[in-house]
């Protein structure tokens, strides 16, 4: 269920049901509201977003985003190569770490961009910024990742 | 390069940790029946016994698939919708609503505990009833009557259940001010009485149905089969 995946994706963590569940109320409750010129998803993408912002701010933390154990653990079914293998596996385990270390507003459009696979439209109208702020923002937050990932491989990492 | 960062990106979400998503139709459902100051237990709890993954956000373009899959059971005001694939058939004489008799539009308008409106669209009803008096005789809801019978007005008081709709279809429409929603074809109407009992016996078929709620009154506009047509008479109300 998309909103469930976004919510988690976004930080919601284990609480993601909760604001899925408080997200679909608010959404029939404000439907007079919606008028349909974004599309639905991102409008209720809109509304998950908000409530998870909501519960950061109420319990004071973000859960970061995390590997499934068998994407850590296991080799892929079908790879060429188990050295590959290990490597991928390294490198998404970085990615994520790195992920995490990025501020919320860029983990946040990474997430829609990338991740939730929302356009640049789509992704203003669920974080609720102007379409240029999302662009800007994106190539903020590709920069600063490259330049994590960049300082890890210089240093060895 | 951007690119490869990218298609890293997304190819990180297939191994991303993403735990089942609970059921959330029963417990959306029992809050947005409740009164808005709702128990919480009631709601996690609703919430832990669902238990099957739902699909919502993927349904476009939207309202008729809000009704259709955020809640199979909606509550717009005093009337209840219910999502049915076989409404049960009415009885072939359905009895008619609790009503004391027909009286004039005056004395609609003096019982009623609420302000009584009427569409200047349609002009002078011509029938007019008043329907489930309490012991003090004043009427919960008054019911009129335009073009020999084919349209029905009800006002309702308040937003305690009076009605049950069993249909296939209904969508949210945009009424300046309130929420709507139609009913585009035939579906069966129950009425609930004021103690809350569902009168099975009053069960019958209805036409197209416009339902919204305005200043803690129910308002349903039955009979025309054009959506435009019913949000023009239910915006002359005056």
């Amino acid at each position: 269920m998309p909103a469930h995946r976004a919510a988690v994706l976004l930080g919601a963590g284990d609480d993601a049901d909760d604001v899925v569940q408080e997200a679909l109320v608010k959404a029939y409750r404000q439907l007079s509201r919606y008028r349909g010129e974004s599309g639905f998803r991102p409008w209720l993408l809109a509304i998950v977003a908000n409530e998870t912002r909501n519960l950061h701010r109420s319990r004071r933390r973000r859960d970061g985003l995390a590997l499934r154990a068998a994407a850590v653990t296991e080799p892929l079914p079908d790879a060429p190569d188990p050295a590959d293998t290990v490597l991928a596996r390294d490198r998404r385990a970085h990615l994520v770490a790195r992920m995490r270390l990025l501020p919320e507003r860029d983990q946040d459009v990474l997430v829609c961009r990338f991740l939730l696979d929302l356009s640049e439209q789509e992704t203003a109208a669920a974080l609720g910024v102007p379409k240029g702020t999302v662009k800007s923002r994106t190539a903020r937050a590709l920069g600063r990742l490259r330049e994590h990932l960049r300082a890890e491989e210089v240093s060895g990492g | 390069m951007d690119d490869d960062l990218i298609s890293e990106l997304r190819d990180l979400d297939t191994w991303l940790d993403v735990p089942e998503a609970a059921d959330q139709r029963a417990a959306v459902r029992a809050r947005l029946a409740a009164p808005p100051k709702q128990n919480r237990l009631r709601m996690w709890l609703a919430a832990a016994v669902a238990a099957v993954a739902i699909t919502v956000v993927a349904v476009e373009p939207a309202r008729a698939a809000v009704v259709d899959a955020v809640v199979s059971v909606l509550r717009v005001a005093g009337i209840e919708v219910r999502q049915s694939g076989q409404a049960a058939p009415p009885a072939a004489t359905p009895s008619p609503l609790p009503s004391t008799g027909e009286v004039t539009v005056a004395q609609a308008e003096q019982r009623a505990p609420f302000p009584v409106r009427w569409p200047e669209k349609l002009g002078p009803p011509e029938r007019v009833e008043i329907v489930d008096p309490d012991a003090a005789g004043m009427p919960r809801m008054i019911t009129a009557q335009y073009r020999g019978g084919a349209v029905r007005f009800d006002q309702i008081d308040g937003e305690a259940g009076s009605f049950i709709k069993q249909t296939q279809q209904a969508e949210w429409v945009d009424l300046p001010g309130s929420m709507a929603v139609w009913l585009p074809v035939r579906h069966a109407l129950t009425y609930v009485d004021r103690d809350g009992v569902e009168r099975t016996a009053t069960t019958r078929l209805a036409t197209p149905t416009l339902i919204w709620e305005s200043g803690r009154v129910t308002y349903r506009l039955e009979g025309f089969t054009s959506l435009d047509e019913a949000r023009a008479v239910a915006l002359s109300l005056a």
